[in-house]
């Protein structure tokens, strides 16, 4: 289900609940299973804006359930188990990133020889002016925008789920923004 | 909320929006067993079989070459040489520990009763095999010592024939 701009992910889960999905019990694999359909997809969608790179944000979507996995039995039923997922998979994402940055270099010159795939929207996401612009951003920088402006998390509900302060949240978006602008500036106008 | 913030938003729901109707790839559960399991599984087992294989041949080459060094020293496969050939050998070492200042013929009947001792300690393993018939099982534990001499520990002593 993907949500409507302006709607908060935490509310909207909330609801979810209050309508009847029962709670996750932390370590149950059932409860995994079924919180890995429920998130599976907006995890790509925020890691696809992170990285840029459909099939690097699938690995690194599964890496990370594969370590939400492992630490689940210490998941507390308290924080929004999404959210916590987020935090989870931003940590991979940025770790992708990072690696990624080092060999940009060699990354390039595989692309130059790489035969041209068929289109899906994961490659159209890749390609557009928007997509190839988050690329150039930090990746904590896309995480925020992405949360924030797909997802509908409130700064504070970012600053939650990844562990910074609000304000920390509010200055990454508002430096995302900024190189954006710098980045789309033909797009813009 | 700006225009540019609208902006964004909308693209990143026409951009993203088909990734997050995309199918869901089924979950399986990692299999469990954390570092032992990282450890002795994949690469790490393929790792220790190769360790493993590097000190079988080493041990292999040095029991090769422990033999091969007595039947050098000695000039014979058969045991009843070697007492013979002990004595020769241990007066050429001791004339040359001599010469280099160095007293006593320890070392020398050492060096010769480590070499001979190991030939030895093989050749009983191999005749418990033979005369028990158990494979071998029974060897290097100690627990048949005083059996007819024939089992237990190798002596460091030079053979007596």
């Amino acid at each position: 289900m993907r949500r409507r701009a302006g709607e908060t992910a935490i509310n909207a889960l909330r609801e979810e609940e209050a309508a009847g999905e029962p709670d996750y019990i932390p370590g149950s694999a059932e409860d995994f299973e079924r919180l890995y359909r429920c998130s599976y997809r907006r995890i790509l969608v925020t890691l696809i804006g992170m990285l840029g790179d459909p099939a690097a944000a699938e690995d690194c979507t599964q890496e990370a359930f594969v370590r939400a996995f492992r630490a689940w039995d210490r998941w507390k039923p308290g924080a929004p188990a999404e959210a916590w997922l987020h935090r989870i998979a931003i940590n991979v994402g940025v770790s992708h990133w990072r690696r990624q940055r080092l060999r940009e270099a060699g990354e390039l010159v595989k692309r130059l020889g790489r035969p041209a795939a068929p289109a899906s929207p994961a490659t159209i996401a890749e390609n557009t002016e928007l997509g190839r612009a988050l690329r150039k951003i930090p990746a904590k920088q896309a995480a925020a925008l992405v949360l924030r402006h797909y997802h509908g998390y409130t700064n504070r509900e970012i600053g939650e789920a990844l562990g910074v302060p609000e304000r920390t949240v509010a200055s990454r978006l508002a430096a995302a923004k900024a190189r954006l602008r710098v980045e789309l500036a033909d797009w813009v106008e | 909320m700006s225009d540019f913030d609208r902006e964004i938003e909308s693209e990143l729901s026409r951009i993203l929006g088909p990734v997050d109707r995309a199918s869901i790839p089924a979950w399986r559960a990692p299999a469990s067993g954390g570092a032992m399991r990282r450890l002795f599984g994949g690469a790490g087992a393929a790792l220790g079989a190769k360790l493993l294989t590097g000190f079988a041949v080493a041990a292999l080459a040095a029991a090769g070459a422990g033999v091969a060094s007595e039947v050098a020293v000695t000039g014979s496969l058969n045991p009843n040489d070697w007492g013979q050939q002990v004595v020769q050998q241990v007066n050429t070492c001791k004339d040359t520990l001599r010469a280099s200042g160095v007293r006593g013929i320890g070392q020398c009947v050492s060096a010769f009763a480590k070499q001979h001792g190991k030939l030895v300690s093989d050749e009983h393993r191999a005749s418990n095999s033979r005369d028990n018939g158990n494979h071998g099982k029974n060897n290097n534990k100690g627990s048949n010592n005083g059996q007819a001499g024939e089992h237990g520990k190798p002596s460091n002593l030079p053979h007596q024939p």
